[in-house]
């Protein structure tokens, strides 16, 4: 830039910058005065030239830019000091940058003084924190929820990788913590795979799924049945970023009960330390105008520039942005096209246009990682918080072994970014392409520009926390499919979540605000069985199980005291469980109890009553034939009589006389089909390929249930004969008038000497069978009036066909 | 043509050794599991009617120990009671429900002896 250019954009700043700028020699008196320094003093621009600071600012306003210059005319350095004053009765900040003007002998000769109103930072400062108290101590109820509760929460990012399991994740599926964060879903059976695809898909369009009872796989490799609710976790701005998922074991429903009675009441802190330092888009939006600023030709002019960030969680300084080409001729193309456009309009067009983050540069510098307790460049930044600029890396053994690998950078400078005395990161830049030595002047100018923006970031940062913390708290607590609502210490509802708006069947509009004892129990005050109402009497946790008929049905009430932070009891938290299935399920039990033990009685009685009854009509039988006449008939009377005592007995006890199987109409391929079904998950786990060859459906009278297990006994010994990882044929077809299943494995084969016995019972070659299973199989075969015939060869395989004629 | 017949009814043990002599077996009778498999070994029946509930030993025990000895033997499984659903049972050759109408136990032996 030629000199009159450079003037040009002087006055351009000098004139529509929105902060006051002073000019100031060393008698403090003001030769230069831009308009916006008129509201700090009362009198225009032009009547300020030429007056002495210290008469026109301190004694009106209370902020004193003399006081500020005068340290830089001592020292020779920039000087940057917050001011509190007070104008007409309201309380403001300013901020205070004295910037140098030098002679040619160094001398400070006068100085110009930047002031920013920073009033309404500082105070949504203040009210930031206030908000961030707040969730904060919200936040540790729920993460005592989590981290305590019965259920499995399980949180992982959108395609699955798990980002948080608690305490009775571990429990419920064995895996450790360790074992599983940053993996992809290790407790889906395989076989299922392709159905939990289905629903992230589902949930990643936003839909939560709620109450899937399905299967899930301990560590130890044992199926168990869980009941399952997934929900999206959703940014502030509504995107689906992951998935939670909150499972119950309902195979130990009892144990978990009583678990849930003990300990209710805590919330899981990893659930959010992972997405602390997540960003969304207003602080992404923030940080690409910080680094494009650094790197714009008319900006501060540096080629390449990155952002790291503190991350106090491990420690580290980690990646957060970066800009700048990737080559020489990336370079050279970004240059020309910046040229054209002036840093304001930049810094417009990405305020206003999507972000867009894919940079290769960008996601480089997302991968770097640096901790703290190393001693670099980096590092030293952050702990003595101040600039270093390394003219060769060569040179300095403490160079960042990561930038010169990963960037090649041969030279750089880095600058913390403080705000309120705390390092929160650092802003490092180079030449990497023009290869132009880091001058002290831009150093001096992005230390300057660091400590701008370093306020703004951890601003926005803890905005974006503030905002991410209240989602997550509000997913949780929507997600969990109790009802979950705080009552203050007077009974009246305080926040109530969708279960309870489902269970109500009433908007939350109309539960809000009113007393709990009305809505929940409809009575006109406390109840005196209610958790909540001796949770307030005697400020201890209750948990019991309640039968509440205005609800309708049996809970699980817990309730547990909330202190503020003086430790005045506020109200409480509540869990309301709906155990009525489960206790509907448990008298169901003693009842088939009861029932089994009145199936012991008819056994019982059946073997005591049928016995004499055979005897005495057999022998009445054999009597009939020996007489004639009255006798004869009075023997046939009893005959008759003990048929149909015996007919009584049957009908009672449920028999089907003499045969074993029951007959009716079945569709051969749904037959085959649920068979392999029964065996699918065996199958799978074992890698073994299943071929079907499946003719026309054919319709056979048949007994299902004992063909099935007739097929499944073949079909077993061909699993376990492939062990794992080879194919098993299975084709259906008509032949000769007779319905054929042919079921072919590629195992180890039957030994030619074994082959006449395979079908006596007790018979068996392997270390764990009964030697029923094919004896079975061949006598249904048999009952069906079928026949079935095997081939094999030790080695390749067997093949079994069983024919089941067709009427 | 031997019949063994395992029950611990006495007047049941009677019917069925009369009724099978007319038919013109040969009935041979246990009261117990211990007698029962004492005589499947001394006697070598060439059919058995088994009881499922004995005094000593649970008669689908013992079918199990006759089909390891002799599986070729045939074992007509006679109950008081449903046990079709007791896979166990389907070991034996045929089951059939304890009935004063023997013509069915009669015509099962016949076709388990003719085979």
């Amino acid at each position: 830039m030629d000199t009159a250019h450079k003037q040009k954009l002087a006055e351009i700043i000098f004139e529509n910058i929105q902060d006051s700028i002073i000019m100031l020699d060393r008698d403090y008196r003001i030769l230069a005065v831009n308009s916006p320094a008129e509201k700090w003093t009362g009198m225009t621009a032009s009547d300020l030239i030429d007056k002495n600071c210290i008469d026109v600012f301190h004694d009106i306003t209370g902020i004193c830019p003399h006081c500020a210059a005068k340290v830089t005319f001592e020292t020779g350095e920039v000087n940057i000091v917050t001011q509190k004053g007070n104008l007409k009765n309201t309380t403001y900040y300013a901020e205070l940058s004295v910037y140098p003007v030098k002679n040619e002998t160094g001398e400070v000769i006068e100085c110009v003084i930047f002031i920013q109103d920073i009033t309404e930072r500082m105070l949504s400062h203040e009210d930031t924190l206030g908000l961030y108290n707040e969730v904060t101590q919200t936040k540790e109820y729920l993460e005592g929820i989590i981290e305590n509760s019965a259920d499995a929460i399980v949180t992982s990012d959108i395609n699955g990788i798990i980002k948080s399991w608690n305490k009775a994740a571990e429990k419920i599926y064995g895996f450790n913590e360790q074992e599983v964060i940053g993996r992809y879903l290790p407790f889906i059976p395989d076989s299922l795979m392709y159905i939990e695809k289905e629903y992230i898909e589902r949930i990643q369009k936003g839909e939560t799924i709620r109450h899937i009872e399905t299967k899930r796989r301990k560590k130890d490799g044992t199926l168990f049945e869980v009941s399952l609710t997934l929900s999206p976790i959703k940014a502030a701005d509504g995107e689906v970023i992951g998935i939670s998922g909150i499972s119950r074991d309902i195979s130990e429903r009892k144990r978990i009960e009583k678990e849930l009675i003990s300990k209710n009441l805590e919330l899981s802190r990893l659930f959010f330390i992972s997405s602390a330092m997540r960003g969304t888009l207003e602080l992404d939006k923030l940080l690409r105008m910080v680094l494009t600023a650094v790197t714009m030709g008319n900006g501060l002019g540096f080629n390449r520039a990155i952002l790291f960030l503190i991350d106090e969680d491990k420690d580290t300084l980690k990646g957060a942005m970066g800009v700048g080409p990737v080559s020489q001729m990336e370079a050279g193309q970004i240059w020309e096209r910046l040229e054209k456009k002036t840093l304001s309009e930049i810094i417009h067009d990405i305020e206003v246009s999507p972000m867009k983050k894919d940079s290769f540069f960008d996601r480089l510098s997302h991968g770097m990682e640096i901790p703290l307790s190393e001693e670099t460049i980096l590092t030293k930044t952050v702990k003595e918080k101040k600039l270093f600029n390394i003219h060769d890396v060569k040179k300095e053994p403490l160079s960042d072994l990561i930038l010169i690998q990963q960037l090649g950078t041969e030279a750089y400078a880095v600058s913390p970014l403080i705000s309120r005395d705390k390092v929160i990161g650092v802003i490092w830049v180079d030449n990497h392409f023009n290869k132009r030595p880091i001058a002290e002047e831009a150093i001096r100018f992005l230390s300057a520009f660091s400590n701008h923006v370093a306020t703004a970031i951890e601003s926005a940062r803890l905005f974006e926390q503030v905002a991410l913390a209240e989602q997550e708290l509000e997913n949780i607590f929507e997600s969990i499919s109790d009802m979950v609502y705080f009552i203050s210490k007077d009974y009246v509802l305080k926040s109530i979540n969708k279960a309870v708006c489902r269970r109500l069947g009433k908007p939350a509009e109309e539960i809000i605000g009113k007393k709990c004892y009305e809505v929940f129990h409809g009575m006109n005050g406390p109840w005196a069985e209610c958790p909540h109402h001796k949770t307030v009497e005697i400020k201890k946790a209750f948990v019991e199980e309640v039968e509440d008929h205005h609800l309708g049905g049996t809970f699980i009430f817990s309730s547990s005291p909330i202190f503020d932070t003086t430790g005045e009891f506020i109200g409480t938290v509540n869990i309301v469980s709906d155990i009525t299935e489960l206790k509907n399920l448990r008298e169901r039990v003693v009842m088939a109890e009861r029932m089994a033990a009145l199936g012991e009685v008819a056994a019982k009685v059946a073997h005591e009553i049928r016995n004499p009854l055979v005897s005495l009509g057999g022998f009445a039988k054999r009597l009939e034939k020996k007489l004639d006449g009255n006798l004869k008939e009075y023997a046939d009377i009893i005959v008759n009589e003990v048929e149909r005592l015996e007919g009584i007995l049957n009908e009672i006890l449920g028999f089907v006389k003499e045969t074993r199987v029951v007959k009716e109409i079945v569709n051969s391929i749904s037959l085959i089909e649920e068979v392999i079904y029964l065996i699918k998950s065996d199958i799978e786990e074992r890698g073994i390929v299943l071929v079907r060859e499946v003719d026309e459906p054919t319709e056979m009278h048949i007994d299902p249930n004992r063909m099935k297990e007739a097929l499944l006994n073949i079909l077993k010994n061909a699993v376990q004969a492939v062990g794992s990882n080879g194919t098993i044929f299975i084709k259906t077809y008509v032949k000769d008038n007779s319905a054929v299943f042919e079921i072919k494995d590629t195992g180890e084969g039957i030994a030619e000497e074994d082959l006449p016995f395979i079908f006596d019972p007790f018979f068996t070659t392997k270390k764990t069978g009964t030697g029923l299973g094919l004896t079975i199989t061949h006598r249904i075969i048999e009952e069906h009036t079928g026949s079935i015939e095997v081939e094999s060869k030790p080695g390749t395989g067997s093949t079994f066909r069983v024919f089941i004629p067709l009427k | 043509m031997k019949i063994l017949v395992v029950d611990d009814d006495l007047h049941i043990q009677r019917l069925y050794k009369e009724e099978f002599e007319d038919e013109g077996y040969e009935v041979v009778i246990a009261s117990n599991g211990k007698e029962a498999i004492e005589m499947f070994d001394s006697e070598a029946p060439d059919i058995v009617t088994l009881d499922i509930l004995l005094p000593d030993v649970d008669g689908i025990r013992l079918l199990r120990q006759m089909k390891e000895k002799r599986p070729k033997v045939p074992i007509i499984m006679s109950t008081a009671y449903d046990y079709r659903d007791d896979f166990a049972v389907w070991a034996s050759e045929a089951y059939i429900v304890k009935s004063s109408d023997l013509d069915e136990l009669k015509s099962t032996i016949k076709k388990l002896l003719g085979k």
